[in-house]
């Protein structure tokens, strides 16, 4: 029979192993997660209150955001995308500058139809980043969130929430396509 | 019926050019292609916008960094993000390591989702320099990408170019009509000022596939030649079929020519003030 001190010890040893292992496991887990380059999905928008509206909240949090296009239902905008093309062609005053490319302003809609989190990229004609004349990108950012028709995404039971995303065409300053 | 059995045609075939078999890697003697192949496997049952999906085509592509395929794949939820800059970036790998697999995918996307008519025809022209076979259709199968390069020439101000390519693909007796062809040559007709040009397109259009588009513009197209009763009617067939979700649709994106509720109601609005 074992003597009781020397058990003693050898389960102390086992405990303090598992716990070792299990340590090891977990820092492990959080080092691999923290050097992954992704978000949870490609796209998704970290909310930051230094930027963001902090009265903007998603109502069933992040893992249940949707992309747009998940429902095949086309844009849900209240008066299609003819009145969001109308809106910019009211609003926005071209700027006379030599500069062309894309901008894309993506953001949250959430359960309520309100939008949030916005966030532009910008790119020349050959899909290069570059920065516009903030005339132009600040008139563009402040359209696209005075937008007031977002619906939420069709489902049976709940209203969906989801990523969204404005592309414009720029032509030497002015617009000329919105999409998508 | 007859276009859903033709999209769904066009789709399947693509998907299983799509997906590739990774043993046939193996036959042709690239057993690195044949290994990031079996790790891009990995990816099976993630969503391709999930880090999960996005990292198994990374590992693939740290084993073969040529393999074009992991390329296109990853770059598609970027694009379907909007991301155009990583897209970009990434798409163009997948068509510097395979410019026959790869071209058509980049052209059409850079018409579809971003309205790159120049970059568009440029691609679709290469592929078609390149290779000998029938260049084929955009992603979604809505558009041969002769079409889609006729679309792109009416789009940077060449519609009689535009006309050209169209009428030549339809008359392609091996070509099967696609669901929105002969509305677009309707379209550009009607802005052309041959108005008995664009019904004759348009009725075909409507034997072919109905929609609320083709109602409307040809509704104008009989405005034009003083059929007033004609196109009120071809009006209130617009709205009709447009209600009831027989309209243009794409889910990601708009095409070319939709029109809107709104619009349609302002023609409406329009025609019986004429009537007055």
């Amino acid at each position: 029979m074992m003597p009781k001190s020397k058990f003693r010890t050898k389960h102390f040893f086992g405990q303090a192993l598992i716990l070792l292992l299990a340590f090891i496991a977990l820092t492990r887990c959080s080092t691999e997660k923290k050097q992954s380059k992704y978000l949870r999905s490609v796209g998704d928008i970290e909310a930051d209150s230094k930027q963001d509206d902090p009265a903007f909240k998603i109502c069933y949090g992040e893992a249940f955001l949707k992309q747009y296009f998940n429902y095949s239902q086309g844009l849900q905008y209240e008066g299609e995308m003819l009145k969001i093309k109308e809106q910019f062609e009211q609003a926005y005053v071209p700027v006379e500058v030599d500069e062309s490319g894309w901008v894309r302003i993506r953001f949250v809609v959430n359960c309520r139809g309100e939008s949030g989190r916005f966030r532009m990229i910008c790119s020349n004609e050959y899909y290069e980043s570059r920065d516009f004349d903030s005339r132009i990108t600040d008139q563009l950012m402040s359209i696209t969130k005075s937008l007031d028709g977002w619906k939420p995404l069709p489902d049976s039971e709940n209203p969906e929430e989801y990523y969204q995303y404005l592309i414009f065409k720029i032509d030497n300053g002015d617009i000329i396509e919105i999409l998508p | 019926m007859k276009y859903f059995c033709f999209t769904f045609m066009i789709i399947f075939c693509w998907k299983a050019k799509a997906q590739p078999n990774c043993k046939a890697y193996l036959y042709q003697g690239d057993t690195l292609k044949y290994e990031a192949c079996l790790v891009a496997e990995k990816r099976a049952g993630y969503y391709q916008f999930t880090r999960e999906y996005q990292e198994a085509l990374d590992e693939a592509l740290a084993i073969d960094s040529t393999f074009a395929y992991a390329y296109k794949v990853k770059s598609t939820a970027y694009l379907k993000s909007g991301d155009f800059i990583t897209w970009k970036a990434l798409i163009d790998k997948a068509v510097k390591y395979d410019h026959e697999g790869e071209l058509f995918y980049r052209g059409w996307c850079r018409y579809q989702f971003f309205r790159d008519f120049e970059g568009a025809i440029a691609d679709i022209e290469l592929l078609d320099s390149l290779v000998d076979y029938d260049i084929g259709f955009g992603q979604n199968g809505d558009y041969h990408l002769e079409i889609t390069r006729a679309l792109c020439y009416k789009a940077i101000g060449q519609p009689e170019k535009a006309i050209s390519i169209i009428e030549k693909k339809l008359s392609d007796s091996t070509y099967f009509a696609s669901p929105y062809d002969y509305l677009h040559l309707g379209v550009l007709y009607l802005e052309k000022g041959a108005h008995d040009k664009a019904i004759a397109a348009l009725k075909r259009q409507e034997s072919e596939n109905d929609l609320a588009e083709n109602r409307y513009y040809i509704a104008l197209a009989y405005r034009e030649k003083d059929q007033l009763d004609l196109s009120r009617a071809n009006l209130e067939m617009a709205k009709k079929l447009y209600l009831d979700r027989s309209r243009m649709f794409e889910p990601y994106t708009e095409h070319m020519d939709k029109i809107y509720l709104k619009e349609i109601e302002q023609e409406i609005a329009k025609s019986t003030k004429m009537a007055e």
